[in-house]
């Protein structure tokens, strides 16, 4: 098509890129297969005992992901009911003021995380007792609702709201409206929003690793801590299955939103 | 009135999270780490050439970062922007899968792949290029190379966007008044993708600004940058005044930038990212 304008060099460095982009993870998939403790390439065989590690390690990496599974999960679901709200004051009504609500409302996304954990932290050591999973839930579910809040705005930014109106003249009560119209045409936002404020979460590290106590500790932590003790193909195996759950939530997300919901 | 009244009832529950569980505690924190200290520990910040180097660690890597994803992702965007939609789709899901793959899971990749041990060195030595392993790992290149692979993909993602909206028509005719693919580019498309290089330098440099997990794993325990000094000095030194004047220092340069942005652009960034997983 328009190829033709496109010079070798744009070519050259979007190859190279590409190849950058996905060369480290092409190798943790190889080297969980590998049967040597260190890394060779070609490699020297083929096994899945890094798998079995997984779950027999006195790492818990199972209860690690339980725990970023719990917190991510009702920190998203959380923000999905303050996002989507905060969003439909914002875009649903005409008042002064809107811009410094939106901005106020997306403020977390400002702050670097490593400031908010430190000031949560001595929050909590003033207040004393506050439990290891609220610890990191406070946390987390402030510094992803911007996700929510953003991705729902961009949908609801070029909503028909006389859909709404309509509705109602053809006898919907505004509860009917609401789940019926309003909830229907803002889900690509709000999914799109939700995964990636999920995938936040349960990737969140220094928030976590500052705020977790001993008998809570979440995945990326636990990792973080083997990573330290033992640098073996094990670290490789959870890398692998990570990026597998990854590759099933973009597609599933294709499926559902499209990607160009990201692309904004 | 009424309509008014409802936005409001709406915007109270997040507005009243926001304000109890975020705004509170930062503003208290800061009021409180005045209140014990006065600005000692700030000033403390200031003059101790240890910190300053660390803030200038921190800047140097996210300058340098930001430079060479821009000077690498312009061409990839542009690429994509004139490409034909199915290839263009398979370098979206390229640069958006990595995207979804943990920071931890990443650095781990570059770990096996730049230690002294690592696939890189036992390539090179078995070339007989190099006789000594390179020591790459725990280095600042190291931490570098894992910033500019988590973070190119935002740039790319910025620019795309604008690219795409340029008219290839526009390239047309600069061409056909004559002009070579450079003039065409530093006075056609460059001025025309400004908003996008400025979104895209802005989104990287903040990010790695406040990175944390990069440099912690790729640059070894002696590296610093100011997000794992935090760490540092309340897990290690126990000193937490001069945590805090690093974090709220380190805020400020956040909000300095976006200040800086709003100002020279007049608008608010979209995505800023101060505190994504970097």
């Amino acid at each position: 098509m328009r190829d033709g304008h496109v010079n070798w060099l744009c070519r050259l460095v979007a190859v190279l890129v590409m190849l950058f982009l996905v060369a480290p993870l092409v190798v943790i998939v190889l080297a969980s297969f590998t049967p040597t403790a260190l890394v060779t390439f070609p490699p020297q065989g083929f096994s899945l005992k890094w798998y079995a590690n997984i779950f027999t390690s006195s790492t818990h990496f199972m209860d690690g992901l339980v725990k970023s599974l719990e917190i991510g999960i009702l920190a998203t679901l959380l923000d999905v009911l303050l996002g989507v709200t905060a969003a439909l004051s914002i875009c649903r009504y005409d008042f002064r003021g809107k811009n410094a609500l939106l901005n106020y409302f997306t403020s977390p996304m400002y702050v670097p995380s490593v400031a908010f954990a430190f000031v949560l932290l001595q929050l909590y050591s003033q207040l004393g007792g506050v439990p290891g999973m609220l610890r990191i839930f406070i946390g987390h579910f402030i510094i992803i609702l911007p996700y929510v809040v953003r991705n729902t705005v961009s949908v609801l930014h070029v909503f028909n709201w006389t859909l709404e109106d309509a509705a109602t003249s053809l006898g919907a009560n505004p509860v009917q409206v609401f789940f019926k119209i309003t909830i229907p045409l803002a889900k690509p936002g709000i999914l799109a929003g939700a995964l990636l404020a999920f995938l936040y979460s349960f990737d969140e590290v220094a928030l976590s690793s500052l705020l977790s106590t001993p008998r809570f500790i979440t995945l990326p932590i636990r990792i973080m801590n083997y990573m330290e003790l033992t640098f073996d193909p094990t670290l490789a195996a959870i890398s692998t299955l990570l990026m597998v759950a990854s590759l099933v939530l973009i597609i599933l997300m294709e499926r559902l939103v499209g990607l160009d919901m990201f692309m904004k | 009135m009424e309509r008014k009244k409802q936005a409001l009832l709406l915007a109270l529950p997040a507005s009243l999270a926001l304000l109890l569980f975020f705004i509170f505690p930062m503003i208290y924190i800061l009021i409180r780490t005045l209140a014990e200290n006065g600005t000692a520990d700030f000033t403390a910040f200031f003059t101790d050439p240890f910190y300053l180097d660390i803030l200038w660690t921190t800047l140097r890597v996210s300058l340098i970062s930001t430079a060479v994803s821009l000077l690498l992702g312009y061409p990839t965007a542009y690429y994509m922007a004139r490409t034909p939609s199915r290839l263009k789709q398979a370098m979206v899901i390229v640069i958006l899968f990595p995207f979804l793959v943990s920071a931890v899971v990443r650095s781990y990749g570059w770990m096996v792949i730049l230690g002294t041990n690592g696939l890189l060195n036992q390539f090179l030595m078995g070339l007989g290029l190099i006789s000594e392993p390179l020591k790459i790992l725990n280095t600042e290149t190291a931490v570098i190379i894992g910033m500019i692979h988590l973070l190119i993909p935002y740039m790319i993602l910025s620019l795309v966007g604008v690219l795409q909206s340029i008219d290839p028509n526009v390239e047309y005719a600069a061409y056909s008044l004559g002009a070579s693919p450079m003039t065409t580019f530093t006075r056609v498309i460059f001025p025309l993708s400004t908003p996008g290089i400025i979104s895209g330098c802005v989104l990287v440099f903040t990010m790695s600004m406040t990175s944390y997990v990069t440099p912690k794993l790729l640059g070894g325990s002696k590296f610093r940058m100011m997000a794992t000094m935090v760490v540092q000095e309340i897990n290690v030194s126990f000193d937490w005044g001069a945590a805090a004047a690093i974090s709220y220092i380190l805020l400020a340069v956040i909000l300095a930038v976006q200040v800086v942005v709003v100002l020279t652009t007049g608008k608010y960034m979209k995505r800023m990212g101060g505190g994504k997983n970097a």
